[in-house]
This record gives C-alpha cells, sequence and structure tokens, in this order.
C-alpha cells in the first residue's frame, strides 16, 4: 500500500524506523519498509543433536527402568515366598557392599578414613532404625484390600518413573553441583511410600525389615552409584547398562513370558525408537529472538 | 444545531480509570481527542470496587463499568459467551459502528471483539505490549491473540518494534497494521519555571520497582554512580517486590542520603517528582513503548535508558542516552548524560516535545484508521471461518466451534430480545461539539 511517486517532482524522504514526529511524508501509517524483520533471528540456540549420541545417552534411562524392574522381581518373589528372607538379608548385605566398594574405586578424590566411619555409622544407624520400625510397617495396610495395595504401588511407581531425574541424582553427590528439584524429590518419596507399602503385605518381621532395607538402598543409592560409573568412565557405564539389561531381560522371562515381551518392548522403544522421534521432531523447531526480547540480566541476583 | 456523530467508537478494555496506567492513560486520551473531532466515543470496561454501571467523564464521555469483577491481575474471568448480552446491549443502545480493543492480555477485550464480529461490526485492535515466543504464558497468549486477530478489521500498535512483535505472533499481514505511538500530555507536564541548580546533579527513576522494569539493574548501578560522582543524588518513585533489595542497597553502602525513595507516587504528583531533576533514568528490560521517557522529556529531563524493544524509537537522539542493559555500560551512559547536561535547555526540550507528540496528532491518525476499517468489506460466516481454520490444525476447528456457538447464541438472543427492543440512547452534546476548530 505504499504510493509510487516515481517521476514526481519532490521525492518523498527516506522512511525512518522512529515513532516520534507524527505521520512521516509520503508514508501511510501501515507502511511496511524493506527493514521490517530485519533483526529478527531464528534458530539461534538451537542444538542439533546426533542420533548415535542421544541413542548413548538413552541408555541411562532404560539402565534406570531395569533397576525398578530388578527391584520389582524381588518384590514379587518375596511376596511369593520363593525368596526367604535370609537370603534377602544377605543380597541386602552384598549390595550393601558392592556399592561401597564402586564408590570407593570410583572416587577422584581419596575418601579418607574418618569419611569412610561416619558412612559406616550413618549406615548402621539407618539399619537399626529400620529394623525398630520394621512392625509398624507391618500392621500398616493391615486394614486395606490388596487390591488398593497394588493399585497405588503400581501407581506411585510410574510417577516415581515419570518424574525422575535421569541425568543425576537427588541425593547429593560428593562433588556434584546441581541441587535437587522439586520434582526428583516428589519421586524419590513416591518410590519410598511405593517400597512401604509392598513391605506392609509380608509375613514377617524379618521379611519386612529386609524387604525395606533392600528397596532403600536401591531407590535412594542406584542413582549415585550409576552417577559415580557414569563419571568415571562412560565404556564401563555402557558396560555395566548392558549387563543390567540382560539380567534384568533373563529374570522376566523366567518369571512370565507377556511381561518379557512388555519389557523388551519397552526397551527398545526407549533406546531406539525415542531418539530417532526426537531427532525427526527437532525439524520442527522454530526460535524466534529479536528487538522485542526481554533483555537478560547478565548477572546473578544474589538475595 | 450538532451535526450527528461521524464515527460511534466504543472502547473495549479491562484497563481503565480508576486504574493507572499506559493503557488507561492512552484509552482516556484518545477518547478525549476524538470527542473533540465530533465522534462519539464510549468507553467498557469492568467494574472497579463499587464503582459499576454508567458513570459520565469530562466532555461526555460514557464510561460503562460492566459489573463483572476482576479475576487476577486486572483482568476479568474469562467466560467466552458471558459477556455477549451486555456486549449486544451496548452495541445497540448506543449506536455504534466500530469497536476498538486495548491491550492483548484484556480477556474482557478478547470477548467484546469476538461478540462484535460475530454481530457483523466492524473491529479494530492495538496492542501495547512485546510479549515472547518461548515461555508457557506467551504461547497461550499467543494462540488467544491468533483467535482474536484472524478476523480483525484493522490492527494498531504502539511502535515499529511493537508492530513486528505481533505480526509475529499473530500471523497478521502487515499491511493490516499501523504504527501509532502513543503521546503525552505537554500542557501537563511542564518544565519547573526555575531549573534546579546542578551543583548537585538529581536522577530520577520512577517507575514500578519490579523484575521486569529493571530494578535490579538500579541496584547494581546506584552505588557505582554514586562512588564516581560526588555531587549526584537519585531519588526513586515507585513501589513494589523489589523495594526491599533498594532499601539493603542503600544500607550497605550507606547512601542514605544520597538516594531518596519515596514510595508510591500517584499520578497527579509525578510532575512535581519529575522538576526537580536534571536526568531521568530508566531501567526497563522489556517496553514497548516508554510513556515515563516521554513525560520525562516534556519536563525537560535528558533520559538515559535501556536500549530495549521500542525505546530507541521514541525519542531523538539527543534527548536520550541508551545503553545496553549491562551495569557498566548503564553508568558509562550516566556520564555522558552528565557531560551534556550543561547543554540541554528545558524549555526548548518541551517545546520540541509538543511538535514532536501530540494527542490530537494519535486522534487523526486513527480516525484514518477507523475509515480504513470501515471500508473493509462485510463477510458472512462461512467466509470468516475460513479465516479462522488456518489458525492451525486442531486449533482452527476449535475456533471455528467457538464462533459457530457464539453466533448461535446471538441469533438466540435476538429471538428472546429483538433488536428493536433495545431503547437506543439519546446522543448528549456538550456545547463545544458544535463548534469548527479552526
Amino acid at each position: 500500500m505504499d504510493n509510487n511517486f516515481a517521476g514526481d517532482s519532490n521525492p518523498r524522504p527516506k522512511w525512518r524506523k522512529v515513532a516520534y514526529g507524527g505521520m512521516q511524508i509520503g508514508y501511510d501509517d501501515n507502511y511496511t519498509d524493506e527493514s521490517f524483520l530485519e533483526e529478527m533471528v531464528m534458530n539461534a540456540n538451537v542444538v542439533r543433536r546426533d542420533l548415535l549420541k542421544v541413542m548413548k545417552d538413552s541408555v541411562s534411562i532404560s539402565q534406570y527402568l531395569c533397576i525398578v524392574a530388578l527391584v520389582v522381581l524381588v518384590w514379587v518373589h518375596t511376596l511369593e515366598s520363593s525368596l526367604d528372607e535370609n537370603s534377602l538379608l544377605l543380597l541386602d548385605l552384598s549390595l550393601l557392599a558392592s556399592g561401597f566398594l564402586i564408590l570407593l574405586l570410583t572416587e577422584e578424590k581419596m575418601l579418607s578414613l574418618s569419611l569412610l566411619l561416619r558412612y559406616l555409622l550413618n549406615i548402621s544407624f539407618f539399619t537399626t532404625g529400620l529394623y525398630i520400625l520394621a512392625p509398624i510397617y507391618q500392621t500398616l495396610t493391615r486394614s486395606i484390600s490388596s487390591d488398593s495395595i497394588w493399585a497405588v504401588t503400581v501407581s506411585l511407581l510410574l510417577l516415581h518413573l515419570f518424574l525422575h531425574d535421569y541425568s543425576g541424582s537427588t541425593i547429593k553427590a560428593p562433588g556434584a553441583l546441581k541441587h535437587p528439584n522439586l520434582t526428583s524429590c516428589i519421586s524419590l518419596n513416591a518410590s519410598v511410600v511405593a517400597s512401604v507399602f509392598v513391605a506392609s503385605r509380608l509375613p514377617s518381621r524379618l521379611h519386612v525389615f529386609a524387604v525395606m532395607l533392600f528397596s532403600l538402598q536401591v531407590f535412594l543409592f542406584a542413582p549415585l552409584v550409576t552417577y559415580c560409573i557414569k563419571k568415571f568412565s562412560f565404556g564401563l557405564h555402557l558396560l555395566f547398562s548392558f549387563a543390567l539389561m540382560g539380567l534384568t531381560l533373563y529374570s522376566v522371562y523366567a518369571l512370565h513370558k507377556l511381561f518379557f515381551l512388555v519389557f523388551l518392548f519397552l526397551v527398545l522403544l526407549v533406546n531406539v525408537v525415542c531418539p530417532y522421534w526426537l531427532i525427526k521432531m527437532q525439524e520442527y523447531k522454530f526460535e524466534i529472538n529479536g528487538p522485542w526480547d526481554e533483555a537478560k540480566l547478565c548477572f546473578d541476583i544474589t538475595d | 444545531m450538532a451535526e450527528p456523530p461521524k464515527l460511534r467508537v466504543l472502547m473495549v478494555s479491562d484497563f481503565f480509570f480508576p486504574n493507572f496506567g499506559g493503557v488507561e492513560n492512552h484509552i482516556y486520551y484518545l477518547s478525549q481527542c476524538l470527542l473533540k473531532l465530533g465522534h462519539k466515543v464510549v468507553v467498557m470496561t469492568h467494574a472497579y470496587g463499587n464503582r459499576s454501571g454508567v458513570r459520565y467523564m469530562t466532555g461526555g464521555l460514557k464510561v460503562y463499568y460492566v459489573p463483572w469483577r476482576p479475576f487476577v491481575m486486572q483482568t476479568t474471568f474469562p467466560t467466552v459467551y458471558g459477556t455477549l448480552p451486555i456486549v449486544r446491549t451496548i452495541l445497540r443502545r448506543e449506536k455504534i459502528t466500530v469497536v476498538h480493543g486495548h491491550q492483548a492480555f484484556s480477556t474482557l477485550c478478547h470477548e467484546a471483539l469476538m461478540h462484535a464480529r460475530t454481530m457483523g461490526y466492524k473491529v479494530v485492535f492495538t496492542d501495547h505490549s512485546l510479549y515472547g515466543f518461548a515461555d508457557v504464558g506467551s504461547i497461550h497468549m499467543n494462540k488467544v491473540l491468533q483467535f482474536s486477530l484472524a478476523d480483525i478489521d484493522q490492527a494498531i500498535c504502539v511502535s515499529h518494534t511493537s508492530k513486528e512483535n505481533t505480526v509475529l505472533r499473530s500471523g497478521l499481514s502487515p499491511a493490516k497494521v499501523f504504527m501509532i505511538p502513543n503521546a503525552v500530555d505537554t500542557a501537563m507536564f511542564k518544565p519547573a519555571s526555575v531549573r534546579p541548580s546542578t551543583d548537585v546533579i538529581t536522577i530520577v527513576v520512577i517507575s514500578r520497582l519490579v523484575y521486569r522494569k529493571g530494578a535490579d539493574l538500579l541496584v547494581e548501578v546506584i552505588p557505582k554512580v554514586c562512588r564516581l560522582y560526588p555531587n549526584v543524588r537519585f531519588v526513586v518513585g515507585g513501589d513494589g517486590p523489589k523495594h526491599v533489595r533498594l532499601e539493603e542497597m542503600r544500607e550497605k553502602h550507606s547512601l542514605q542520603d544520597r538516594v531518596e525513595m519515596l514510595g508510591a507516587v500517584p499520578h497527579s504528583r509525578v510532575r512535581s517528582v519529575l522538576i526537580t531533576g536534571h536526568v531521568f533514568l530508566n531501567s526497563s528490560l522489556t517496553e514497548a513503548f516508554c510513556i515515563a521517557i516521554l513525560e520525562a522529556a516534556s519536563c525537560g529531563l535528558l533520559t538515559v535508558s535501556t536500549r530495549v524493544g521500542g525505546v530507541p524509537e521514541v525519542l531523538p537522539d539527543d534527548m536520550v542516552v541508551l545503553a545496553e542493559p549491562d551495569p557498566d555500560d548503564m553508568v558509562r551512559a550516566i556520564e555522558k548524560a552528565i557531560s551534556i547536561l550543561p547543554s540541554i535547555n528545558p524549555e526548548e526540550m518541551h517545546n520540541r516535545m509538543k511538535k514532536l507528540y501530540s494527542w490530537q496528532d494519535v486522534a487523526k491518525r486513527t480516525e484514518i484508521v477507523y475509515d480504513r476499517a470501515l471500508k473493509c468489506s462485510n463477510r458472512n460466516l462461512l467466509e470468516r471461518l475460513s479465516r479462522y481454520l488456518s489458525c492451525g490444525a486442531w486449533a482452527g476447528k476449535l475456533f471455528c466451534m467457538v464462533m459457530i456457538v457464539d453466533y448461535l447464541l446471538w441469533r438466540l438472543l435476538q429471538l428472546l430480545q429483538p433488536d428493536e427492543d433495545i431503547e437506543e440512547a439519546p446522543d448528549i452534546f456538550l456545547h463545544h461539539h458544535g463548534e469548527k476548530i479552526n
């Protein structure tokens, strides 16, 4: 809608991108100059992703899925009484010992003896407390029907998986910079409550103590251990994950064929389909930046 | 005696007096100037506390305070179809020809525009703010805007940057968007009759103390400037959540005698605060158009501002010193401002501002937009629905459904209360309307 005064005696002055001075002579208010949207920048901060890297990163997710699946397997076997309390206690102790070993081996700075003793003291307090409180857990859900318990447990575990922080660890590793955020705390609590509900269905006090110790050990410390392994060596992390996947698949196969198929499908989905899908969707990314953006402060606001 | 008004405009927004702000000011002054040009203007807004019903303001400006309570941040609760009866009644009663909505954040505005389109009136929309694209709130707001502007006749933006932003957010064609800036009441903002002495340079800041207005930048800049220039003092007017941080800064650097905190300054006292100063500091992080800068320039103050949004377009280069939103750059800009301060003549600046900005000019340019809107062709429902379908794969169909239901509700209302039964309000002319202004 710009009037072209070609060949006119007084050519109109050049259009300026200013708001003052009233209507610019020779130009309507809706005149759109060639410099319109000149300063717009598209997709300035978009990271181009590589399929192989995304697949390697998704191994952390499937590794954690396997860990949770193994915990659920142990629960199922305990509830079916195919795993008795003594072997469970043995499992707990071996997990604790191996976890400590891995932490010791993968820590870059030397863990002093006093620190180690302090950790051992904390663990013993924790275990004693759990043993003393075991009778409470045993009778906690006696008046609630089993169906409600299974439904709540499954939904809590799903919530836990959904909100879990797969990139780090909620329990702060020594030297980690990231503080745990709200969703990772919620997921941790959901898993703890789920394990309490499952433990309350067991016959004897020792059963309850063993299962609680096992579940809490895994949910609280498995992310920390896997984070330390990943930090130490990526190859070791991949090896560990594949070993876990193999173990889980074998155990689920031994339990039930249908669950095995579902779990295999899930692992393939997470490791192969989702990375490919993510990369496909990146071409729709359209990020717009320009002079209209709110300015970012270059300093931190310290209150 | 008095000729019938040429245009009959309904201004709709959630933001109007007794609330104070840029949008409210804009609607009021624009309406007053349009009234003086001989048009009829009616304003529709929501009830403010006990202020509900019809009120008349200066010049015969009729304001409908519709009895809907504000729900969050002075906007009405969005009920989509709830406002249809009242909007229809007002439009019929006042024999409105153009509906002019203000501010994308106002739900009343969007609803009124939607109903006005359904009933076949011409609509114009003015956007007063800049929005981003990336966060959840902005994405939803932009979708709502896309819906509102899918079928609009003309749109107005207050700066060129704002025009680019609106075109990107709503997908409107740029030829439909007019750039008409805000203006300032230069009669009210006059410089001091005696300029304050430049022995002590006073830097005035008047803004809401919130993150968006750069209160954190102030916290960094003020101690630095006070250290470099012992003869500079600050006057900070306005209140908000960041008030505490400024007080802490004062305590930490012992600047109680050099930084004066005035608290909230009512609009009527803004001029008296401005004329005590030499330099006006604006540190906002985003501005579509900064009216505060105009008020300061009209009072003869040199402005130092952050280069964000539409601010570079507002004042000529010799009246403003721009800086990046970075404390060191702002200190440098303040230094430059202090050095060019002796060459500034407040009276001359005020006279220049009178020529650069005036509400009468804004009203005349808005009149052109209204005329253009009235010339747009009438479309029937089916043609309009095709415009909504282009808004998106799912959104387009949803918007079409919304408009179809709106149309059906309108027809139902026409059945229950025919158009002829709505009593038309007589036009009240104050004596100066009929006079020609030479």
